[in-house]
């Protein structure tokens, strides 16, 4: 089964790519057939993993030899246990996307949906290959194949604002992508093969500085795919272009693919045969996550473009992750309980990769949704959409919740573990370094909460109070597909976030693939599906029960209503807001901006708004005719780095242009002389 | 056929190809060029042939029988369509004098024989020379799309050179792989179509020819 399974899977994708040839003149069967492929190989992909993951964790890899292109490298597929969570990850929005894809395309791109098919399916297949390589020819091959298919994605709907962000993102992972080929270039040197596994034995030999040179050469190139700041201003640019459908992907899963390579790198091709890592590796990463969970919220709070603000919140989560990941980098191969917090951390990090990419994929989807429904983003445009779209509006409401880390849902699960293991390495570490890690800690609590916040921004100002603009009027609910797609993925979110214990099985076989060691499910207790304790050596530790948490929250929930409904029922009067006299308005409501301003002063050195106020008056100064106020918050990074870094290129361009004389001949005289200069320096031996 | 012979064939094919590149250089009409090209490839898959006899390489005869038809019969064809297509005056009028160029070929063959002497590492027993005439071949092709004004000329350039890196690989690994081999074919003939379309293109728009765009220069 296993081997076939992964040619069905591989197989379905390439059936769906090669559906995209029948055109827009069957645009109706390209986009159902090729989504129905999609679906079959996400299928096949997710079966091949459960079987993988829940078969035991010691269980040998599975291996296939791919045909033999190249006559300097073998392709090879290996599936082990970490590959085959992130297919698991991978599979899972996938198959929701597949079952809102031909809907959404229908009312978006009309007749001619074969580049989104197209783009799509090869998008998926590479995620997976790059997940299954077994060696680093197919790796880069398949992360090229990433980048190029969404990158199709991005720029499928042919507006200029997509062209630029899709240009940016054609940068920035061309860039990330050159350091990794250094990386693999030099692995592939040493080992005298592409192979991961004589890479894995070569690295062995290495010296501790060449190690880690590569170790954050690799950080630098997967950090520009994952979105880790400051090398995250392509994403929030680039996800909102794509089709939701994909969107979903790129942030939920893509984003995923990158934290992969940071874990097959650091944990497992570059980490040294024995002993514990460079403790470089775990500050940096732990640091960096730490930045880019703070700073990717505090800019979502400041965006108003409902897909923008939540590709922000990629980077948010993508910071929690490499917390969890940082922490197993710094704890792993220290022996006793160092070991077991390395393993929690892990389990954690694994966690919350599953998480997000549910709740991500879901938020996304109901974006999109609201997208289709009235064709604005804008949330100060939007309001009052949950009385005309209440199966979106509670969906969004569940992705909300399992985003702001909330209980009973999956994302509180996942911060959770990974609260836990910072507070008890910092207990475990002491002195300094404890101070750090405590310091983490308080950033992912401060993250939790300004996740909160911003999410009763997003949902208050899109779906509460009155809608804004006739289109928000006039929504309606998205067809029932789309509806099918959101519900199996607010079903994943709920289902890990009361029964986490089931989850932990799967975490198993990656962590042990990675660490060695304890699997997570001996650590963290989850008694059936009920409570969730996790501990550095079984016995002591911090318990919570999720079930209790569920349970509390809908009593008092209960108790809430009971409150507010119970006293109104004898003597109900319905009056509407008194409003100094004037008939309310949906100006009256409080706008996304307004909702954020406290913020904005708290946090003004990060963002330095900029505000003008241009006032006009009647006949007397106390009258007022006409008001425009707007504010501007800067991203600190492209103003201070990336800007500078354009103009200089620009600079040297504009310079070359001047000195170049634009005739073709002498172009190839230099070509010319160059090759005979080479060959007299290199070619005399 | 024994190894001995296919070297000496090969010494002699290689001498050949030699003297074809030196007749592209000299030429003074585009149909000499031209025709002279299609004669070289004939050389060159001559040389694939052989060396897939020696060695019972099946791929080598492949990419001599892709050659012939691709190099041989497709592109003359269709360099001459454009010139037909075009109707421009066949003369090639050189940017450098045809001594000058000769002159730096003759430098460029010596130098390419001198730096083969240090690359015995790399050359196979089987193809003797073959590598520094690769080599030759290589430069002289790219010295022909430098020092000649029509971009026609530049064309036959190109393939000169195409063939020239074709006999080197030739020299050093019996021929690339099958699917490289056929990738760069394509990649040959898709420049070929692209660049006609573009002469005759930029011909009947501006009625120029590709070496006045520097006027175009901002």
């Amino acid at each position: 089964m296993s081997i076939g399974g992964l040619w069905i899977m591989l197989g379905a994708y390439g059936a769906g790519a090669a559906v995209s040839i029948l055109g827009s003149r069957w645009g109706n069967a390209t986009r159902v057939l090729g989504h129905v492929a999609l679906l079959i190989g996400a299928l096949a992909g997710l079966a091949l993993a459960i079987q993988r993951l829940t078969g035991g964790a010691l269980q040998t890899a599975i291996h296939v030899e791919l045909p033999h292109l190249f006559p300097f490298a073998n392709l090879v597929l290996t599936l082990d246990g970490l590959s085959a969570f992130f297919l698991l990850v991978v599979s899972i929005v996938t198959i929701a996307a597949a079952i809102y894809g031909p809907a959404y395309l229908k009312a978006h791109s009309g007749s001619s949906p074969a580049v989104e098919v197209l783009g799509i399916n090869i998008f998926v297949a590479s995620m997976a290959l790059v997940l299954c390589a077994g060696d680093a020819m197919t790796f880069l091959l398949a992360w090229e194949g990433m980048t190029l298919a969404s990158y199709v994605l991005v720029v499928s709907e042919g507006k200029k604002s997509n062209t630029r962000a899709g240009l940016i993102y054609m940068i920035m992972a061309h860039a990330g992508t050159a350091l990794l080929m250094v990386v693999f270039l030099t692995l592939a040197v040493h080992a005298g093969s592409f192979d991961f596994a004589a890479m894995r034995t070569a690295a062995a030999a290495l010296s501790g500085t060449e190690r880690s040179v590569l170790f954050f050469l690799a950080l630098v190139g997967l950090g520009a795919k994952a979105g880790i700041v400051p090398l995250h201003i392509w994403l929030p640019q680039a996800h909102p272009a794509a089709p939701s459908h994909a969107s979903a992907l790129m942030s939920g899963v893509m984003l995923k693919v990158a934290i992969y390579g940071i874990l097959r790198l650091g944990l497992d091709l570059l980490a040294p045969a024995t002993g514990p890592l460079p403790p470089s590796w775990g500050w940096i990463v732990l640091v960096l996550g730490a930045i880019s969970a703070i700073i990717g919220v505090l800019y979502a709070l400041q965006q108003h473009d409902l897909k923008r603000l939540l590709a922000f919140h990629s980077v948010e989560n993508v910071g929690i992750i490499l917390m969890g990941v940082g922490m197993a980098m710094l704890l792993t191969h220290r022996g006793g309980a160092a070991d077991a917090l390395a393993a929690l951390g892990l389990a954690a990090a694994l966690l919350h990769t599953l998480n997000h990419a549910a709740f991500k994929g879901l938020l996304f989807l109901c974006a999109g949704v609201v997208q289709t429904a009235t064709h604005i983003l804008n949330m100060e445009e939007l309001g009052g959409l949950a009385r005309r779209m209440p199966w979106t509006a509670w969906l969004f409401l569940i992705g909300a919740v399992a985003i702001s880390a909330l209980p009973p849902l999956n994302g509180f699960v996942s911060e959770w573990m990974t609260f836990q293991t910072l507070i008890l390495a910092s207990a475990y570490l002491r002195s300094g370094s404890g101070l750090v890690v405590i310091a983490v800690a308080a950033a992912l609590a401060l993250t939790g909460g300004l996740a909160a916040a911003c999410f009763v921004k997003a949902f208050g100002v899109t779906f509460l109070g009155r809608p804004r603009s006739t289109h928000a009027a006039e929504a309606v609910e998205g067809a029932p597909s789309m509806l099918a797609g959101m519900v199996l993925l607010a079903t994943v979110c709920v289902m890990i976030g009361i029964m986490p214990g089931y989850a932990m099985v799967l975490l198993d076989s990656p962590v042990m693939r990675l660490l060695g060691g304890v699997g997570p499910s001996q650590l963290i207790t989850a008694r059936g599906p009920l409570v969730l304790l996790a501990s550095a050596n079984p016995g002591t530790g911090t318990a919570v029960s999720m079930t209790a948490a569920a349970v509390l929250f809908g009593a008092v929930a209960l108790v809430a209503w009971g409150i507010v409904v119970w006293p109104r029922a004898l003597a109900r009067r319905r009056e509407p807001t008194w409003t100094c006299g004037m008939a309310p308005q949906s100006r009256f409501d409080y706008t996304a901006t307004a909702f954020a301003k406290p913020l904005r002063f708290i946090f003004a050195l990060l963002y330095q708004p900029k505000r003008t106020v241009r006032k006009k008056t009647g006949s007397t100064p106390y009258v007022l005719s006409q008001l425009h106020w707007q504010s501007d918050v800067v991203d600190l990074a492209l103003v201070h780095f990336y800007n500078h870094v354009q103009a200089g290129v620009t600079r040297v361009a504009n310079a070359i242009r001047q000195r170049s004389t634009g005739r073709i001949h002498d172009y190839i005289g230099f070509v010319l002389i160059t090759l005979l200069v080479t060959l007299l320096v290199f070619g005399r031996g | 056929m024994s190894l001995e012979l296919a070297t000496h064939l090969i010494d002699i094919i290689g001498a050949f190809l030699l003297i074809t590149m030196i007749i592209i250089l000299e030429a003074g009409d585009l149909y000499r060029a031209i025709y002279t090209m299609a004669v070289q490839s004939i050389f060159i898959a001559l040389a694939g042939a052989v060396l897939g006899a020696a060695t019972h390489n099946t791929d080598l005869w492949v990419i001599a029988g892709l050659t012939l038809v691709v190099k041989v019969l497709v592109l003359p064809w269709l360099l001459l369509r454009v010139i037909h297509r075009m109707r421009i005056h066949h003369k090639i009028d050189p940017l450098i004098p045809v001594t000058t160029t000769l002159a730096i070929a003759a430098a460029i063959v010596m130098l390419a024989f001198y730096l083969s002497s240090s690359l015995v590492l790399l050359k196979q027993v089987i193809t003797g020379n073959a590598l520094p005439i690769g080599i030759a071949l290589m430069l002289i092709g790219i010295l022909v799309m430098m020092s000649r004004r029509t971009a026609l000329m530049q064309m036959v350039g190109l393939f000169a050179a195409e063939n020239g890196i074709f006999f080197t690989a030739m020299a050093i690994s019996q021929g690339m792989p099958l699917i490289i081999e056929i990738g760069v074919t394509l990649d040959v003939i898709l420049a070929a179509l692209v660049m006609g379309v573009i002469i005759l293109r930029v011909k009947s728009s501006i009625g120029s020819d590709i070496a006045d765009l520097d006027e175009l220069k901002g």
